[in-house]
């Protein structure tokens, strides 16, 4: 039972893995999540038409990192191809950089984070819920040690050299 | 993937409005110890999400049907796309001060293996937990580390289920416990707030923007220069995590289960 669970587990979370290889489907999908944060932006972040530009910027950018993942010769995955795009896009020498780190600067950065955690909150299925109900307390802590274990060492080396 | 669920206009709908109603709660400070608590509209969207997920409570069917939620999980690696994009560009406009700080930002990276000096003794000698450990405690268990353990072990092995209950983990819980621990270490000004920041950096997508978020709302006046550090760091792991997990941390997370008497091969795979 163990092992069936898992298995369904890995069959989903990898097909997650990979949006590049839909690309398609993924600007889709990839629009209504982005009208998603767009709307989650107007509170603490710019009314809609002040932050439309800066929105439809990040689609862009997003888009332009999947097709380069989709077809770049080696694998990365697509987080980092969209993250070097991103980052490209707005060094100080890239034509119009000004202008789009301007409009950028419309939408908040945890704004656009919160409709993610609503997603992964409706997304979580019964498998997930009795996993952890099952075995998953050993593996609750230990994840939770994981974490603390690799954030305090991180942060120790970087504080020795700083 | 199957395009009809995912389009639901029930499923975004609520996620807007969890939205909306998160942000409009806004950033909550709660005094904890020597520290504070940061809450952050995530947590709350995070919890509503689950307190309207069907398979919780099914009367939440009305709203979004079981299918519906089943079909969900893509969008959650879609969704964190957008955000990662404006992650990059906060490193593109701060490249100097990136470069300034490239060799703190490379080394931090083997702060990676602190996660096994911890998790891994604490698995296996307290919890007596078998192969699994080491797939658990080997990296922090984002997709890249998964890829490892599939292509080494398998994932039904016991070492993939280890690494698969960490990132579901991550993936419930991750985001939130990040962002809580890098406010509150923040607040105890212990170690640097940048050094903080590049340490966000080791988390998966969610998990380095609510942990630098956190930082940003703890030190306002540094904002950015910290998201871009946290940026930097994280394109790094990407960029190098792979191989520091490949060919450091999986060796030598094995030989430490061995030191710790760990229980060999066959036997684990017999018991479970």
């Amino acid at each position: 039972m163990k092992a069936d669970t898992t298995s369904a587990l890995n069959a989903e979370a990898l097909e997650e893995l990979r949006p590049e290889q839909q690309l398609g489907k993924t600007a889709l999908l990839l629009a209504a999540v982005c009208v998603a944060a767009w709307f989650s932006n107007m509170i603490n972040g710019a009314p809609l038409l002040q932050a439309l530009p800066g929105m439809i910027l990040l689609y862009v950018m997003v888009m332009i990192g999947l097709v380069i993942g989709r077809f770049a010769p080696f694998y990365l995955p697509s987080v980092a191809w969209v993250s070097l795009v991103s980052i490209v896009m707005t060094l100080p020498f890239f034509p119009g950089n000004g202008w789009i780190v301007g409009q950028l600067a419309h939408v908040n950065f945890l704004a656009v984070v919160t409709p993610v955690l609503a997603y992964a909150g409706l997304a979580l299925t019964g498998r997930e819920f009795t996993m952890f109900r099952q075995t998953g307390w050993k593996l609750v802590v230990v994840s939770l040690l994981v974490f603390t274990g690799t954030f305090v060492a991180s942060a120790f080396i970087a504080h020795l050299i700083i | 993937m199957d395009m009809k669920l995912l389009l639901d206009w029930r499923l975004h709908l609520t996620v807007v409005l969890a939205s909306l109603l998160a942000e409009a709660i806004g950033i909550l400070r709660i005094p904890l110890g020597p520290g504070t608590l940061l809450l952050l509209p995530l947590f709350y969207a995070f919890l509503i999400g689950v307190l309207l997920n069907p398979h919780l409570f099914s009367g939440m069917q009305r709203i979004i049907p079981k299918r519906v939620s089943n079909a969900a999980g893509p969008l959650i690696m879609i969704s964190i796309l957008p955000f990662i994009a404006k992650f990059g560009s906060t490193i593109g406009p701060a490249i100097e001060q990136i470069i300034a700080a490239g060799p703190a930002l490379i080394l931090q990276e083997l702060g990676n293996l602190g996660t096994m000096l911890l998790a891994l003794p604490f698995a296996v000698l307290v919890l007596r937990m078998g192969r699994e450990a080491i797939g658990a405690t080997y990296s922090i268990a984002r997709e890249p580390n998964i890829a490892i353990i599939s292509d080494k072990y398998g994932l039904r092995s016991p070492e993939g289920i280890g690494i698969m209950g960490v990132y579901v983990v991550g993936t419930m819980f991750g985001t939130l416990y990040f962002a809580l621990m890098a406010g509150y270490l923040a607040s105890l000004d212990v170690l640097d707030i940048r050094a903080l920041a590049m340490a966000c950096g080791v988390g998966s997508g969610s998990m380095v923007a609510a942990c630098s978020g956190a930082l940003a709302e703890a030190a306002p006046h540094l904002r950015d220069e910290l998201l871009a550090f946290s940026g930097a760091s994280n394109l790094l792991t990407y960029a190098t995590g792979l191989y520091v997990s490949l060919f450091i941390a999986l060796p030598a997370a094995e030989w430490l289960y061995k030191r710790l008497g760990g229980a060999p091969l066959q036997e684990v795979r017999h018991e479970s």
